[in-house]
């Protein structure tokens, strides 16, 4: 009995712990900043990097690279940009990465699976273009897929043998900027800055005479739209 | 003592070049090892795609002899619905192969094409249309092709089965290299002089100049029909570049930004092709024909968000009727910075989805960040709707007994082959779910069926 209660102090205390440290393991529940550690921390990294948001390795570590991640988010967001994951920053972070439900209320899952994709080309194309000259790579994608000539899904024009150089090269594996995600996204809504365009390349890189002899609609940056 | 330091220094050297050299040889063993294993990975899967796109021709040709026989309609939409998707089979399959050139693959624009026929010919089927028989003669005509396909393709398979084919040509020539023009191999089909293919992605290649030799193969899609040759929502006559400076600098001023002398950035061409004007982070285009906006975009960064969805929502909407626009909001989206928003125009109680503006709205003023009106330009105009239609309790009656309407009225909805059809649309609840249930309003055909779901942003429609 005397055994018992000596050990029950530390086994209460040790459960109290452990409890605290499943409590703390959801996002949302506290605040976060610089030195935090976790599986909350991992949460929020995990859900930065599917916005486009570059957050250093996914190790749950709330490093320099996860703070300039949060402040660039919540500078694109609106938010006070203080690198520090409070209520409102994490309620927009965990608004914009939650899935899709039907009228009952049932989840549905992600229903735009395909714009991480379709982002990571944009990235692997067009980084560094205008803005503008993104949205419009992403439409050609999409023009592509209402051409009966193309494919009729977005992986399966992307993974087209040849049709993009940074397939190719291995670029598109590459993590999507934040704005090449945005871009993906203004396109899928239907906004094509293209004019209907089925090709687009750079003059400066380009010898192809198929390409070149196709009938040339716009330039934006450093990229010919061409149909 | 000198010399015998001199030869331990030796043997250690020697010592640590065999280290290195047993190191060396070990990573390269492990190297060779893996690329083999990768090697192997990737003859299989090309030897999978090839097999498949084999079956799936073989498949898809006997599919169509039984569709030109078949005389009911339920076996007609059978059987072309299959023929359609073993199509898009073959053409995964096909993109899975290795290529060596870019450019217009024509077997699989020829594959994506009659999927594309077979689908349009089944949901006219399926809605009580009916083949016609130059429609039935183009499908002949294509069956016909694809026999030559078959026979190719099952070539370049036995020789890969037994005479070990590459997948792709070992060395480019000079041309090639170059990129000075097609490879000789693709010149000499064409030519009609055609030779053995050293590769399978050779051989592809001749097949597609093949193809080309045949006869042209007249449909090109219900894409390209859907497209207007011209807008319709644009007037005649064509404007200079000093008055569209004009017309962009009048757009500029009502959406904030008076006294601004925008740039040229490019002069653009085809179907609402005009002048794109750049001012600091706007750019604006204005049509050539019609000289109207057809599309602007403010790429600022919105700051801390302060307004409500409806607040900003109210003062955008304002500035799209300073512009000129009275529209119909259909849908909002939440950015987070932004709003993103679709209106429609609406006449005498109708709906017309065709004529779309979509727009967007900054959060920290409600400032109208974006907006595009080239769907609108394209298919606006006056319409001659049918005078004899059914009732709205006529219609609610083709509905499922247990679907339960919320809402309803009429709308013009776009369908296959550039039309655009009356319909009523009713939006209810069923199982659950809530739809959006389009009827056609002259015969109470169903056109349409949309599936509403609550995504993050809002309201999404698939």
């Amino acid at each position: 009995m005397k055994l018992q209660k000596s050990w029950g102090f530390p086994i209460a205390l040790i459960l109290s712990l452990v409890i605290c440290g499943i409590t703390y393991a959801a996002l949302g529940d506290r605040s976060l900043a610089k030195g935090a550690r976790g599986p909350e921390v991992r949460d929020m990294q995990s859900r930065l990097i599917s916005l486009g948001y570059v957050v250093g390795p996914l190790d749950g570590i709330f490093g320099p690279k996860t703070q300039k991640g949060v402040k660039l988010f919540q500078k694109e967001h609106g938010l006070k940009e203080d690198g520090v994951a409070g209520k409102l920053t994490i309620d927009e972070l965990k608004r914009l990465t939650a899935g899709s439900t039907n009228a009952s209320g049932k989840a549905l899952g992600v229903k735009n699976i395909d714009v991480n994709l379709l982002a990571r080309l944009v990235n692997a194309e067009a980084r560094g273009e205008p803005y503008w000259g993104q949205v419009a790579v992403a439409a050609v994608v999409l023009n592509r897929m209402k051409d009966p000539a193309f494919p009729k899904t977005i992986s399966e024009i992307i993974y087209q043998p040849l049709a993009f150089s940074g397939v190719a090269d291995g670029q598109i594996n590459l993590q999507p900027q934040s704005s090449a995600i945005k871009a993906a996204n203004e396109a899928i809504s239907g906004v094509d800055p293209s004019h209907g365009a089925l090709y687009f390349f750079n003059p400066a890189k380009t010898s192809n005479r198929f390409i070149w002899s196709r009938p040339q609609l716009i330039t934006i940056g450093n990229h010919i739209f061409a149909r | 003592m000198r010399a015998r330091g001199l030869q331990n220094a030796k043997k250690a050297w020697i010592g640590l070049l065999l280290l290195a050299l047993l190191v060396s040889l070990a990573w390269g063993y492990n190297k060779n090892r893996e690329a083999s294993e990768l090697s192997l990975v990737a003859e299989n899967h090309n030897r999978r795609s090839l097999q498949n796109l084999a079956g799936h021709l073989t498949k898809l040709e006997t599919i169509m002899a039984k569709e030109a026989v078949a005389n009911s309609n339920k076996q007609k939409i059978l059987y072309l619905g299959q023929a359609w998707s073993h199509c898009e089979d073959a053409v995964r399959d096909l993109a899975q192969l290795p290529a060596e050139q870019t450019g217009l693959n024509y077997l699989g624009q020829f594959l994506t094409q009659t999927a594309d026929y077979a689908q349009v010919l089944a949901h006219r089927l399926a809605s009580g249309g009916v083949i016609d028989p130059a429609e039935e003669k183009q499908f002949n005509d294509i069956h016909e092709h694809l026999l030559s396909v078959n026979n190719n393709v099952q070539q370049l398979l036995h020789r890969v089965d037994n005479e070990g084919l590459a997948w792709t040509g070992k060395t480019k020539g000079f041309r090639e290299r170059f990129n000075l023009g097609r490879s000789q191999l693709a010149e000499a089909a064409a030519e009609g002089q055609e030779s053995l293919p050293s590769s399978v992605s050779g051989g592809l290649e001749q097949l597609n100049a093949s193809l080309q030799k045949l006869p042209p193969f007249s449909y090109t899609g219900e894409f390209s029909t859907r497209e207007v040759p011209e807008p319709l929502g644009l007037s005649r006559g064509e404007i200079s570049r000093e008055q569209a400076l004009t017309v962009a600098k009048d757009f500029l001023s009502k959406v904030g930004f008076p006294n601004r002398a925008p740039e040229l950035a490019s002069e653009t061409s085809g179907l609402l092709g005009g002048y794109l004007w750049r001012s600091g982070n706007v750019l604006l285009e204005v049509t050539r024909r019609g000289g109207v906006v057809s599309s602007y975009r403010d790429q600022r960064t919105p700051e801390s968000r302060l307004l409500s969805v409806d607040n900003a929502r109210e003062k955008v909407m304002a500035t799209l009727k300073s512009l000129g626009w009275q529209l119909e909001l259909t849908s909002t989206e939440d950015f987070g910075p932004y709003l993103q928003l679709e209106a429609v125009s609406e006449k005498d109680g109708v709906r017309c989805y065709p004529d779309k503006v979509r727009f967007m709205a900054a959060m920290d003023n409600g400032e109208l960040i974006g907006f595009d009106a080239s769907a609108y330009y394209a298919f606006h105009h006056e319409r001659n709707l049918p005078k004899e239609i059914l009732s709205l309790k006529q219609a609610a009656s083709k509905l499922r007994s247990d679907f339960k309407i919320a809402e309803s009225r009429k709308a013009i909805i776009s369908k296959e082959g550039n039309q655009e059809v009356l319909c009523y649309e009713f939006r209810g609840h069923y199982q659950g779910e809530d739809y959006l249930v389009y009827l056609n309003c002259t015969n109470g055909v169903e056109e349409q069926i949309l599936r509403v779901i609550q995504t993050p942003r809002g309201e999404y429609i698939e």
